[in-house]
């Protein structure tokens, strides 16, 4: 006869997800709200600005470009890695879980089901919306070879922001793209931030979590007509008019820059004596 | 059989009579682990039927609706009144004790039929009986329970206040069911198959830890907030928050709410999941920084 056979309990093999899956649930949680669902609303209040024209919208993409060579810097940290971190922790949850709507017709289960659903379309959405603006990477031969016109990359010029930004969506298939993608995205964030009070324990009775569900859900309103706004103020954006602003003032800006330019070049040419007179001269002069 | 021939109590807001009769619709297994199969039933009205008599009727005439020789249906029962959780089934569906699902009522909503399953997220042991093994381990991983070092008279415990008292209550009320843990779509089934030569020891053991590394479930987070509360239990209150802070813990909760709605008792169960996942926070990063 033969013996029973001793098939050992597998040594703690857990994995290195399963071994802090809290702390990873707990993060994935937070990138939700800040940097990513913060990020977002800036994105869409800075976008809504195209209702105040190409100067105003000029204007708010110059002030983010400021940063200059610390823009990737910020992008990366603050933007592309917590929203990557967010997008590949949330694929492993949705495998996790199992959905139940059609035996369950709760509208907390419809909602379980919704935040899943818009996190594949925020996922898709801002994958292509980065391709499509930006091009994902800005070296030079994937620009010119991948994210070209042909594959519809790179569209947006920061240097003629509101021009380029109302050719990019001038099909009215990316317009509604944009559509669906930014009500999706301000969806997943609005009812994200309700579940997110539960899961840090910010709201825990039954009343406390009715009463933070209007607050979020005023969120969600609000942040959705910003995210339209953007919609309407690109559709409405004249490009002649605004390429033409655009144009004359990166040529007055070029102007400028030769201007000190030349005035630093002829500072440089003079004696220490010379900048001393002129400097005396212009004191006397005031 | 007795036929009430007074008023009839039972077919209320109903402007239909009842049916004479209607079919029950099982899907039986008849071993663990074993393909699953539908057999339809035709049973009686008689008033003031539960589903638990439904099965009592199927099993005294052994008989499909066919008329074909059947082995009788396997249920599991015990209080009768809703307070001990072992009959608990998906009916027409929905999760809920069998004792306490009323023909009539289901009739309303169905006057043909009534659809009786197993609980889909516990392994099947013979056609509506599953084993519940896995939501009475959770209770041990989260120590749902209040320690005493011996049986001598320690004498009156610490006081505890109304307010107290009446949050406790109704986490009390818990009768491991299992019903949350059915309609949680993040709660997904578990079912180990012993290996042939394994010993029942070994199987066990396995079975624990892939019991450990899935997801605990709304009644064990709800157990931990209730002997939490208590002052006694309170002195392993950081070891409790431990285990739900391991693999399988309250990370894992979806945020879904579906606990709270099909809760028999109607437990508070998604307050007590905000509240652990206060207390959590705080256990966690009071540990961080306390080592």
């Amino acid at each position: 006869m033969q013996g029973p056979r001793i098939i050992s309990v597998e040594a703690n093999s857990a994995s290195f997800f399963s071994r802090n899956e809290f702390l990873i649930r707990r993060l994935h949680s937070l990138t939700g709200l800040v940097p990513v669902g913060a990020y977002m609303c800036i994105h869409l209040i800075t976008n809504a600005s195209t209702l105040g024209g190409a100067p105003m919208f000029q204007k708010n993409v110059d002030l983010i470009h400021s940063l200059g060579p610390a823009l990737p810097i910020v992008e990366w940290s603050f933007i592309f890695l917590p929203l990557i971190f967010h997008a590949v922790v949330g694929v492993a949850i949705i495998r996790s879980g199992n959905p139940n709507l059609s035996s369950y017709h709760y509208v907390g289960n419809v909602r379980y089901v919704l935040q899943r659903a818009t996190a594949w379309i925020a996922l898709a959405f801002i994958a292509w919306h980065v391709f499509h603006m930006h091009g994902w990477f800005h070296n030079e031969w994937w620009l010119e070879n991948v994210a070209n016109e042909d594959l519809g990359g790179h569209r947006f010029d920061p240097k003629h922001a509101a021009s380029t930004a109302a050719l990019a969506l001038e099909a009215p298939i990316r317009k509604l793209a944009y559509f669906i993608g930014v009500v999706s995205c301000v969806f997943h964030f609005a009812n994200g931030l309700w579940t997110m009070g539960i899961t840090w324990g910010v709201w825990t009775t039954a009343a406390a979590q009715k009463r933070a569900n209007w607050i979020c859900g005023a969120v969600g309103i609000v942040m959705t007509v910003v995210g339209l706004s953007a919609l309407v103020g690109v559709a409405k954006t004249d490009v002649v008019a605004a390429q033409a602003y655009e144009d004359t003032k990166l040529q007055m800006k070029q102007e400028e820059e030769q201007r000190v330019a030349a005035e630093n070049k002829r500072l440089s040419s003079l004696t220490a004596e010379e900048r001393l007179a002129e400097r005396k001269a212009r004191e006397a002069n005031h | 059989m007795i036929q009430s021939t007074s008023h009839d109590s039972s077919a209320h807001d109903t402007h239909h009579a009842p049916p004479a009769q209607f079919t029950v619709r099982v899907l039986r297994q008849d071993v663990p682990g074993g393909s699953s199969y539908w057999e339809r039933h035709t049973v009686k009205r008689e008033n003031d039927m539960n589903v638990i008599s439904v099965l009592q009727r199927i099993a005294a005439n052994a008989e499909t609706a066919d008329g074909e020789k059947t082995t009788p249906v396997a249920w599991d029962c015990n209080c009768l009144e809703e307070v001990c959780g072992a009959c608990t089934m998906v009916v027409n569906g929905k999760v809920r004790q069998a004792c306490s699902a009323l023909v009539d009522k289901l009739l309303v909503d169905n006057p043909e039929e009534i659809e009786l399953r197993p609980m889909t997220k516990f392994p099947v042991v013979r056609d509506l009986m599953v084993s519940r093994a896995r939501l009475f381990r959770a209770l041990q991983k989260v120590k749902a329970w209040i320690p005493v070092d011996g049986y001598y008279d320690m004498g009156s415990g610490p006081r505890v206040s109304a307010e107290s008292q009446e949050q406790a209550y109704p986490l009390s009320q818990c009768m491991s069911c299992g019903c949350c843990l059915e309609a949680c779509p993040q709660y997904t089934k578990i079912e180990l198959k012993q290996e042939e030569g394994e010993t029942a020891e070994a199987f066990q053991a396995r079975q624990k830890e892939a019991y450990d590394r899935g997801f605990v479930g709304a009644h064990a987070i709800s157990q931990v907030m209730l002997f939490n509360k208590h002052p006694t239990g309170a002195m392993n209150a950081g070891e409790r928050l431990d285990a739900l802070t391991a693999e399988g813990g309250i990370q894992a909760c979806g945020n879904a709410q579906n606990c709270v709605a099909v809760c028999p008792k109607e437990i508070p169960l998604t307050t007590s999941i905000g509240r652990a996942g206060r207390a959590t926070t705080v256990h966690v990063i009071k540990k961080f920084f306390d080592r």
